[in-house]
């Protein structure tokens, strides 16, 4: 399985609950998926998707079809300079794009980033940025 | 086997001393045993870096000319506290700047200060004959105060709770933040090289114990306030002068909708005057444990759902009910390794001695709640009965349990009286215009409650949060047993 971060745009869907039944409405291929996280952002509703490895391509398309922002990667940069490694961020982050090295250090791997800003605001130095 | 204190000075002065950090003391014993340690190693050293609310600094700028007697003072745009003398002040870290609270406080101040920033001060004066300046709005470094004295009522907590969120919204504490659904954890503290850890039965730690304050050197002056020695929540009042600090050490944090913050490096050296000592500061781990606590109850006493060790903690996950969820600190493990080594440093270049406590520390101080003469309201106190449709009625005969019981909220429920969903005259008003008859179509599913014993400022807060004014009132069995709404509230 692999994370996908979608956005639904406020308007798209009704009814704060109707997330669900309506991502299923889209997907009518008959895939199984979880929705792991949710959350209310600036532009709609954030959604952590959970679906099989080989279906990305066509689970992608038919998302965009319907006005769903399927979210690129590595969307933020951490400013080291500001980050004093407490590590308040490293519990919020749905893959393991933020991490501890070895030193305890905070160690951001980019190509993990999956774009779904929960981060952001986890963090009390104001060290990670949205690109 | 005993080893006082002026034989490891000695050892300090002729450069012989051996210190170990208290991560390094856990492998010595292990290998060679306790006696061999307690002979061995002198000094073990210890080490924290994490926020730590209650924390500030005490400033005297000089006099002015001609001199003012501080009313109101603000350092950059932070209001400092002023109730000593003229020019005296104290800058805490969680207030929050006037123009850009949750951004900048007084833990920034601090942090700018000894970072050599030029700092604004603005202050204003009634006037008296012997101060008869009414205002001063000027500029100063660190360099121009007299004193600049870091002083901090409660730091470096023995341990701390882990906090996680029951809720199904997203929570922003002095923890962080908290994703609902348990949807991670966040903990605070060094555990192996937090000071307290390491000399639990305040053996060497008491008053006037020399120690590493944010980079420079300070003194523990006392137990910190809410000092909680029988629980093993032990804390220290510390002081120590800025103007030997580093801003490294000292920095300045915000937490999103909580406030602001500070994180604070301090270390503290443990003489190893004998065994007991030594076995003390090789404690793993594994051997501390603190609370996982729910923060979703918005109460003094949260619930403790399990006990946890600091080893748990920092795998990065945690087990509860059956769940691993993803866990992290607050406070750097990082920073508290390298304070503990910094100190380890000074110790061995013959720069920092040791020294027995004037007093040691409270060991059975009582730790009470705050006294309320008002008493505490819930939910069940102002409740009323809910006016309550089924699932399957029509948007007609809401309309008419709106006219005849005079509500403006209808709950709906199913035949066994479990919460379906909720209407307010709003929304039928609304479907009438648009000739809808389907309630499904305007029933609202997602419904913020309450429960009984809710208190009821907790239940305010919620309707403020969710922009309502009314809340189902369910049981355990999301049966609901009343309604309170914001006129109930307003009453009160
Ligand atoms: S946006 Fe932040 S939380 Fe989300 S995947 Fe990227 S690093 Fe992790
Ligand atoms: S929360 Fe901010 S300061 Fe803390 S480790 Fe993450 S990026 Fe660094």
């Amino acid at each position: 399985m692999t994370i996908i971060n979608v956005t639904l745009p406020f308007g798209v869907i009704k009814d704060i609950s109707d997330y669900s039944r309506f991502i299923n409405k889209i997907l009518k291929y008959d895939i199984s998926f979880n929705i792991l996280k949710f959350s209310t952002g600036s532009s709609g509703i954030n959604l952590l998707l959970d679906i099989p490895e080989g279906k990305i391509k066509t689970i992608t398309e038919s998302l965009k079809k319907n006005n769903i922002i399927v979210n690129k990667k590595g969307r933020v940069i951490i400013d080291d300079d500001k980050c004093i490694d407490c590590g308040a961020c490293i519990s919020l982050c749905p893959t393991d794009a933020l991490h501890f090295n070895s030193e305890d250090r905070l160690e951001f791997s980019y190509e993990k980033c999956i774009g779904c800003l929960l981060c952001l605001d986890s963090c009390p130095r104001y060290a990670i940025e949205e690109m | 086997m005993i080893k006082p204190y002026t034989e490891i000075n000695k050892r300090i002065k002729s450069g012989d001393v051996v210190v170990v950090n208290a991560e390094e003391m856990i492998e010595i014993v292990k290998n060679r045993g306790i006696k061999v340690a307690a002979e061995e190693i002198d000094v073990v050293t210890t080490g924290t870096f994490g926020p730590m609310c209650s924390s500030g600094a005490f400033l005297n700028f000089g006099h002015s000319d001609p001199p003012i007697k501080f009313e109101h003072l603000w350092l950059n745009d932070v209001h400092a506290y002023h109730g000593n003398a003229a020019v005296d002040c104290y800058i805490g870290v969680t207030r929050m700047a006037d123009i850009r609270p949750f951004e900048y406080g007084g833990g920034h101040v601090i942090e700018d200060l000894i970072a050599g920033k030029s700092i604004r001060l603005r202050g204003n004066s009634y006037t008296t004959d012997c101060y008869p300046l009414a205002k001063v709005d000027t500029e100063f470094t660190i360099d121009d105060l007299n004193q600049a004295i870091l002083c901090n009522p409660r730091n470096a907590y023995q341990r701390y709770a882990c906090a996680v969120n029951s809720t199904d919204r997203i929570l922003y504490t002095y923890m962080g933040k908290l994703l609902p659904n348990y949807g991670n954890a966040h903990y605070s503290g060094s555990g192996c090289l937090n000071p307290l850890c390491n000399d639990p039965d305040y053996e060497t730690i008491g008053f006037g114990t020399r120690i590493f304050l944010g980079g420079g050197v300070g003194y523990v002056i006392g137990e910190g306030t809410q000092h909680n020695p029988i629980n093993n929540y032990g804390s220290l009042f510390v002081k120590g002068d800025l103007k030997q600090m580093i801003s490294e050490y000292l920095k300045g944090v915000n937490y999103e909708k909580y406030g602001t913050s500070m994180f604070v490096g301090l270390g503290i050296p443990i003489p190893i005057l004998n065994e007991n000592l030594a076995r003390k500061t090789a404690s793993k781990d594994e051997e501390i444990f603190t609370d996982v606590v729910d923060y979703g109850v918005p109460r003094r006493d949260r619930p403790i759902l399990k006990k946890v060790s600091y080893k748990e903690l920092k795998s990065g996950y945690i087990e509860l009910y059956d769940n691993k969820i993803k866990c992290s600190s607050l406070s750097s493990l990082f920073y508290a390794r390298k304070i503990a080594n910094e100190l380890k440093k000074w110790i061995e270049d013959g720069i920092f001695f040791l020294n027995p406590p004037a007093e040691p520390l409270p060991k059975e101080t009582e730790y009470k709640p705050m006294k309320q003469t008002s008493e505490l309201k819930f939910v069940k106190d102002l409740k009323r009965t809910a006016v309550i449709c089924y699932e399957d009625c029509d948007i007609k005969t809401v309309a008419e349990k709106i006219i005849t019981q005079n509500m403006n909220h209808i709950v709906i429920t199913d035949r066994e009286n479990h919460l379906k969903g909720i209407v307010t005259s709003f929304d039928v008003t609304k479907a009438i215009a648009e000739e809808k008859t389907n309630l499904k179509e305007i029933i609202t599913t997602r419904v913020i409650i309450t429960t009984d014993n809710e208190p009821i400022e907790v239940a305010g807060r919620k309707m403020k949060l969710n922009d309502i004014s009314a809340l189902p009132v369910i049981d355990e069995n999301n049966k609901v047993i009343g309604i309170i709404t914001s006129e109930e509230l307003m009453q009160n």
